[in-house]
């Protein structure tokens, strides 16, 4: 057994897993496809109805943001965060863009990205 | 419904104190900011979501950046933790991730030996970048690869973390490769 420092337990200390708590009824999101990439921003809705908490995530999206800058400006760890971004999307007060990217190969979107570092070298920025 | 709005997201490796932090922070168009995740200790149920009544508990910083590729796509980059007992955050980070850069230090290459069998395991496209903040290097290509059981086909770049284009080489470096790797289609 050679891969026992990342798939099981270290020095029986145990494993460490996210912090399950309960927000909104749920632990966990249901829209499978949250990652801590994923970017979402606030649609054009009224938010009296929501709890501040829920309009602090509404407002910090008015531009495109993702999961792990909305936890990181707002100092909530990643899994509350996900969880309420989940409630956010869920009742239409956020739109969500592509998750990172999947198995299926995307060549296009990395000439892309090449194109798009190469050109921020030579900017010299 | 999904908006055409594209992440993309490169993991940023390597044993403890390798440069992560100053890698992501130099080639980042925004001061690189930290997330966390609460974590807690498992009793034995893999699938236990029962955690509220769990005693102790850590908090795991993530650092990260982003580079705006073009009006719909950004790149995020993500350090990993230095401390290896917080593997379970890799999952997390290296899914959906195109490509990994693992930094080496060559005073302690074996330190960045985990993350190369980590990504290596998962066929997650990486390349090696021996950070040069270290100083003068003492040891040849072969040395390290050797060190680091790094197969041939797997790029071993050097690079100074400090320096935002030498870090954005690394990073033209990695999706190169990863390019390489996938599958000529239409
Ligand atoms: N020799 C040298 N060391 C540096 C330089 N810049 C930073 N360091 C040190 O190198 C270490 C690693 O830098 P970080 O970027 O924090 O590395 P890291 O991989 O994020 O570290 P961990 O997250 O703790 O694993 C730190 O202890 C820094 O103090 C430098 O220019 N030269
Ligand atoms: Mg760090």
């Amino acid at each position: 057994m050679t891969d026992d420092v990342w798939d099981g337990d270290e020095a029986g200390t145990g494993r460490l897993v996210p912090l399950y708590i309960l927000v909104n009824g749920r632990t966990s999101p249901r829209a499978h496809d949250l990652d801590l990439a994923t970017q979402v921003f606030a649609l054009p809705v009224d938010t009296r109805r929501l709890e501040p908490e829920y309009v602090e995530i509404v407002k910090i999206c008015a531009n495109w943001l993702s999961i792990a800058e909305i936890g990181a400006y707002l100092h909530l760890p990643l899994t509350i965060t996900k969880v309420m971004v989940d409630v956010l999307l869920e009742q239409g007060y956020l739109g969500i863009g592509s998750p990172a990217q999947e198995e299926i190969a995307d060549l296009r979107l990395m000439e892309q990205i090449l194109a798009g570092l190469q050109q921020s070298l030579n900017a010299r920025d | 419904m999904h908006l055409d709005r594209k992440s993309v997201k490169i993991v940023v490796a390597g044993g403890f104190g390798t440069g992560k932090t100053t890698f992501v922070g130099s080639v980042s168009e925004i001061p690189p900011l930290t997330t966390e995740e609460v974590l807690t200790q498992a009793s034995v149920g893999v699938d236990d979501v029962t955690g509220v009544e769990e005693k102790s508990h850590t908090t795991v910083a993530l650092d990260f950046g982003r580079i705006t590729i073009s009006p719909n796509v950004v790149l995020y980059l993500f350090g990993t933790p230095g401390q290896d007992r917080f593997w379970f955050m890799w999952d997390e980070l290296a899914q959906g991730a195109v490509g990994a850069i693992v930094l080496v230090d060559t005073r302690r290459l074996d330190s960045s030996f985990p993350a190369i069998d980590y990504f290596e395991r998962r066929g997650i496209p990486f390349v090696a970048a021996v950070n040069r903040f270290f100083g003068e290097c003492a040891y040849t290509e072969e040395e390290i690869r050797g060190a680091l059981e790094l197969h041939g086909n797997i790029p071993l770049l050097w690079c100074d973390a400090r320096d935002k284009s030498s870090s954005k080489l690394a990073l033209i470096g990695l999706v190169r490769h990863a390019m390489s790797r996938m599958p000529v289609s239409a």
